[in-house]
């Protein structure tokens, strides 16, 4: 049942007032909130609570030598240390900055990126429009992580290919979502309103169409940062990312796999080389989720009734 | 108006469709392999180690620092006669150890995308049919949790608990004895699928040791991804649950268990099919995490392996297989759209 | 189930709506859509109920079958209904097995977009088929029965017929067998099962659409909704709602999405049934034009209330609330200026104080703000909402009830 109701507020801020209460009355969100604080402030304060030696990249996990077997948590070794000995409370403190600097460049690089296409392919429509969209086609047309992999191969493994390759796969969708809210926008009334009165495209772009288009990709973005925290890892995981010994949860959890079985007397004697790490990317990947869920109901048109 | 010619029509179009989709993949994956330079893209077309003698002359006879579009259309006479390269990491041509390495992913999807379809189904549809109610957030909460799980990451703790603690469900397809059994002249392999082919030889011992290998991937998988298949089925039967139709069948007098499942479920299926195919597709072209934690040898394992040996022929003709399946995905999908929705068939 | 006493519904009325107030639950707030109505449909009457769009008028029509839509609630009032064998329940209070007999079977409803009611994945002749037996399954099955039994008897059938006969006994018996619903998932099986009852549902079937003028009804019973016209999906629908013989039809603006001339042979078709099977009509529209046509007596209403009701021809040649007069005077006349009704529909979140017609009415005094007005009875059958004829409460403002500016205002205008 339709039910017209008028309101003054200003829409935008209305609405933005509406997500804020969905979001304190969840209790789902509101974990996921308090999870990505905690999370925010590890990486913050990384120098503090793991300080690196002066002079060394803080990045480079101390190791305390080449001994292959991983020892327990201990006083000197909060989390004890992997293969190796590389100490794993340093690693997973530093690992944080490593996933939010991966997860936040990706999203915010491919998200640009999708805006500009978007908006080109939305506004101009026709041969640009085609064109921009096929290319999004085929590259959607291929799961995700494995054009992701064969692009790591061809740029070298390492982080940043590993931060390139998830750029180029993930600037599609956003290319998608700007492209249909630019071509339903543009073509209602105040549109036509501003181009009859001379407007110049760049101006009814920026002006007019992009405020309306961007504020929903904006949140959907920024949440898919857990998405791309757990690609990243998994291709790190799989040996295509940072050498070893850098701060990285996916190569930390890599650097567990022959020490599942643990020792004749005790299956589980080695159980911090994996627990630990993996426990950080599940907990930062789902905090995330846990908010984005959230996020997607209240900007869903069809569920927001309540 | 004839149905059938109708669902004809709409077949050849769909066919047609097709090939721009192949020529944009294959564009795209010879895009990939211009990031080398010339001696590293010879190797595309060495089918033999010894042949490596020869790089200049392969340099030259296929052309390699000619202009693009030449280059492209070489390769693709090359691709189209099935000569993908030869894969160093295997020391076979990458065609074969893709065709050999297909049966095991075809395994382990068997299993897992069924029960992940069929759960993702049924959870979404008792949420949204009760939303709101504490099964829907419980049901959400396992989702979001279960999607949040790094797949490596629960491969590796249902590894240490099962087989590290109880020493149950080992990694890999089968145990060395099944093995031996499975290469002697005694068992007949009909697919590769070793559970199928078990029962096809009347060996119980053999199909019992390998769905014991399949039980840990395949909960991996099912519980990393029945996320996917629930979010859309929820949303899509609480959009059909508020449609007029369903308010009339209820005004018609019909129970709500027969609305439910005879007109909202059908109708809210419809987008599932797609996302299922893309999942099934997903799986299908190579689980490559699933496959590497488990030490299951399917096409995944093998890019994977071939990835960190910097194996350059045989992950570009792995992923021109995986756009490849993933073309077929979305054919079928829309086949079976046809038929599921009349509606289409007009258009 | 409480039997009520004949007090609720006189022996002539069919349906009662009392003080009935529906609440929607937005995110905006708690939409006050149906506030205090109170309705009174007689045997074989058609009562037409206007108003603009969010007045209420189909919420109302949905909650008669108890079908609120979501969000909303019913948070108070009655809905009496005399059934068919004569005891009257309260719909509101009913559960929902004993809806489910009432749905579809003594109570059916028509909808605005026909397109919309249908599924779009089954066949026509599927949907009705589910009508029919999802309320006359009995019924047609002891005709199966017979008919078969006849042909066992005369020796022109064998082993199928005796099966289904068997089957058409069970179900009869016993519709939840488990039995048979393991055999229908067998696909053959089904079809030897029920080829007779199927034969003999699609006759039914084909008879019901010859009975709403539907051309060639086999090929129609095959086609899918989109394959058919607006008209001919509306005359599908009413097939549905009929298919019953219901005692009382909803028709929640049934013509509003057709074509004129379309609109004049669907309206046309209704009243013939109407006619034919002997019912009662609640007919929604906010075309006054439609309501002239068809009515018998006329609900007027207005934000949630119902302002005015009286029999149709009182209340063209005399209408007393503002808000009616408004209305007639809005009908486009060819020559005339159109006139619309100044000022929008209230935002029924935070609707205006006292009358809710305020805002808008041209004879607004303070104790309009002040007080709600009731419906009251100024002759016989007419029924308004408006304090201006309610001389008591108007008089406490210092004011007097049936005022003369307004009378006189009247005769000038029509």
């Amino acid at each position: 049942m339709k039910t017209r109701v008028e309101t003054k507020e200003n829409p935008r801020l209305k609405e933005l007032k509406f997500i804020v209460r969905r979001i304190r009355e969840n209790p789902l969100s509101l974990a996921g909130l308090v999870i990505i604080i905690f999370f925010t402030i590890i990486a913050i304060t990384a120098p503090v609570l793991a300080p690196p030696r002066p002079g060394r990249d803080p990045y480079i996990i101390p190791r305390s030598g080449y001994f292959p077997e991983p020892q327990p948590p201990n006083l000197e070794h909060p989390f004890g240390t992997t293969e190796g000995q590389y100490d794993l409370y340093y690693g997973v403190i530093w690992g944080t900055r490593t996933a939010y600097r991966i997860g936040v460049l990706v999203v915010a690089v491919s998200a640009l990126i999708g805006i500009i296409v978007g908006s080109l392919a939305g506004y101009y429509k026709g041969v640009v429009d085609e064109v921009l969209m096929r290319l999004t086609d085929i590259i959607l047309a291929f799961p995700g992580l494995i054009l992701a992999m064969a692009l790591v191969v061809a740029f070298g493994p390492g982080l940043d290919s590993i931060t390139l390759a998830l750029i180029l796969v993930g600037w599609p969708t956003y290319a998608r979502l700007i492209r249909g809210e630019f071509l339903r926008i543009t073509s209602e009334d105040f549109v036509e309103a501003a181009k009859a009165i001379g407007c110049s495209d760049f101006r009814i772009i920026v002006r007019h169409v992009l405020p309306n288009a961007v504020f929903p990709l904006l949140i959907v973005a920024s949440l898919d940062i857990g998405a791309i925290v757990i690609t990243a890892a998994a291709l790190s995981f799989l040996g295509l990312g940072a050498p070893e010994g850098y701060a990285d949860w996916g190569q930390l959890i890599s650097l567990s796999r022959n020490w599942i079985t643990g020792t004749s007397g005790n299956p589980f004697a080695y159980w911090h080389v994996y627990v630990i790490p993996g426990l950080f990317l599940f907990l930062f990947v789902m905090g995330w989720n846990l908010l984005g869920d959230a996020f997607r109901d209240v900007l869903d048109p069809m569920i927001r009734r309540k | 108006m004839n149905l059938s010619t109708n669902l004809r029509t709409f077949l050849i179009r769909r066919l047609i469709l097709v090939i721009p989709t192949l020529l944009g993949i294959s564009l795209l994956i010879f895009g990939v392999t211009q990031l080398f330079d010339p001696i590293e893209r010879a190797s595309l077309y060495i089918r033999d180690p010894r042949q490596i003698r020869f790089v200049e002359e392969i340099i030259k006879k296929y052309g390699l620092d000619q202009p693009f579009y030449v280059q492209y259309f070489g390769w693709l006479s090359q691709v189209l006669q099935g000569n993908l390269g030869w894969s160093q990491s295997l020391h076979m041509p990458v065609l074969e150890a893709l065709i050999t390495r297909f049966p095991a992913t075809a395994e382990l999807v068997l299993y897992s995308a069924p029960l992940t379809i069929v759960l993702g189904i049924f959870l979404g549809k008792i949420s949204a049919v009760k939303k709101d109610t504490v099964i829907d957030h419980v049901t959400r909460v396992m989702a979001i949790v279960g999607w949040s799980l790094p797949a490596f990451w629960l491969g590796i703790i249902l590894m240490a608990v099962f087989y590290g603690g109880f020493g149950i469900f080992p990694p890999g397809r089968l145990s060395p004895w099944a093995e031996a059994m499975i290469r002697s002249g005694k068992f007949k392999a009909y697919t590769g699928l070793y559970t199928i082919d078990a029962i096809l030889n009347l060996n119980g011992d053999v199909f019992i040791d390998a769905l014991s290998h399949l039980v840990l991937p395949v909960i991996t998988l099912t519980t990393i991804n029945v996320a996917l298949i629930m979010r859309v089925m929820r949303s899509s039967m609480l959009e059909q649950l508020g449609k007029t139709y369903i308010i009339a069948a209820r005004a018609r007098g019909l129970d709500s268990k027969t609305v439910i499942d005879k007109h909202a479920t059908k109708n809210a299926l419809i987008p599932v099919v797609t996302i299922s195919g893309l999942l099934t597709a997903g799986m299908l072209s190579g689980m490559v995490i699933t496959e590497t934690v488990f030490e299951f040898k399917g096409v995944g394992y093998f890019a994977a392996h071939a990835a960190t040996q910097l194996d350059i022929p045989a992950v570009l003709g792995f992923a021109l297989f995986a756009g490849l399946i993933f073309v077929i995905a979305n054919l079928i999908v829309d086949i079976l759209y046809a038929y599921i929705d009349p509606r289409i068939r007009l258009r | 189930m409480k039997r009520l006493t004949l007090e609720t519904l006189d022996n002539e009325e069919l349906l009662s709506v009392k003080d009935l107030v529906v609440r929607f639950y937005t995110y905006e707030g708690i939409v006050k859509a149906v506030e205090r109505a109170n309705l009174k449909l007689r045997k074989g009457e058609t009562l037409g109920i206007v108003g603009e769009t969010g007045s209420g008028k189909s919420v109302t029509a949905f909650t008669i079958i108890a079908l609120t839509p979501s969000p909303g609630r019913v948070e108070g009032g009655a809905v009496y209904f005399r059934r068919a064998q004569g005891d009257v329940v309260n719909i509101i209070k009913l559960k929902e097995v004993e809806l489910l007999r009432i749905r579809g079977k003594e109570v059916s409803m028509i909808f605005q977009e026909p397109n919309a009611a249908l599924d779009p994945l089954y066949r026509v002749g599927d949907q009705i088929a589910e009508a029919i037996l999802s309320h006359r399954l009995p019924e047609i099955l002891e005709n199966v029965i017979k008919f078969v039994e006849g042909e066992l008897r005369r020796g022109r059938s064998g082993f199928g017929a005796r099966l289904e006969l068997w089957a058409y006994r069970k179900m009869l018996e016993n519709p939840k067998s488990a039995i048979l619903a393991i055999l229908r998932r067998i696909p053959i099986i089904k079809n030897l099962m029920t080829r007779r009852l199927k034969h003999v549902v699609r006759e039914e079937i084909i008879e019901l659409l010859k009975l709403m003028e539907i051309p060639d009804p086999e090929r129609i019973i095959e086609a899918y909704p989109h394959e058919l016209s607006g008209g001919m999906q509306q005359r599908i629908m009413i097939a549905i709602a009929l298919a019953c013989s219901p005692v009382l039809l909803l028709a929640d603006e049934p013509t509003t999405n057709l074509d004129v001339t379309v609109q004049a042979q669907i309206i046309d078709l209704i009243m013939r049934l109407k006619n034919k099977l002997n019912m009662s009509i609640i007919y929604i529209t906010h075309d006054m034009g439609v309501i002239a046509e068809i009515s018998d007596r006329v609900a007027v209403m207005y934000a949630g209330n119902i302002v005015e009701v009286a029999p149709v021809k009182e209340l063209f040649n005399n209408p007393l609330h503002p808000y009616t007069r408004a209305l007639l005077e809005s009908i486009p006349r060819p020559g005339s200026p159109f006139k619309s009704i100044p000022g929008t529909i209230p935002n029924l979140v935070n609707p205006p104080s006292g009358c809710r017609f305020h805002p808008r009415c041209p004879y607004v005094r303070e104790a309009c703000k002040l007080e709600v007005p009731e419906l009251v009875k100024v002759s016989e059958d007419h029924y308004v909402a408006c304090l201006l004829y309610d001389g008591e409460i108007y008089g406490k403002y210092g004011g007097h009830g049936r005022s003369e500016e307004i009378l006189s205002d009247k005769r000038r205008n029509i």
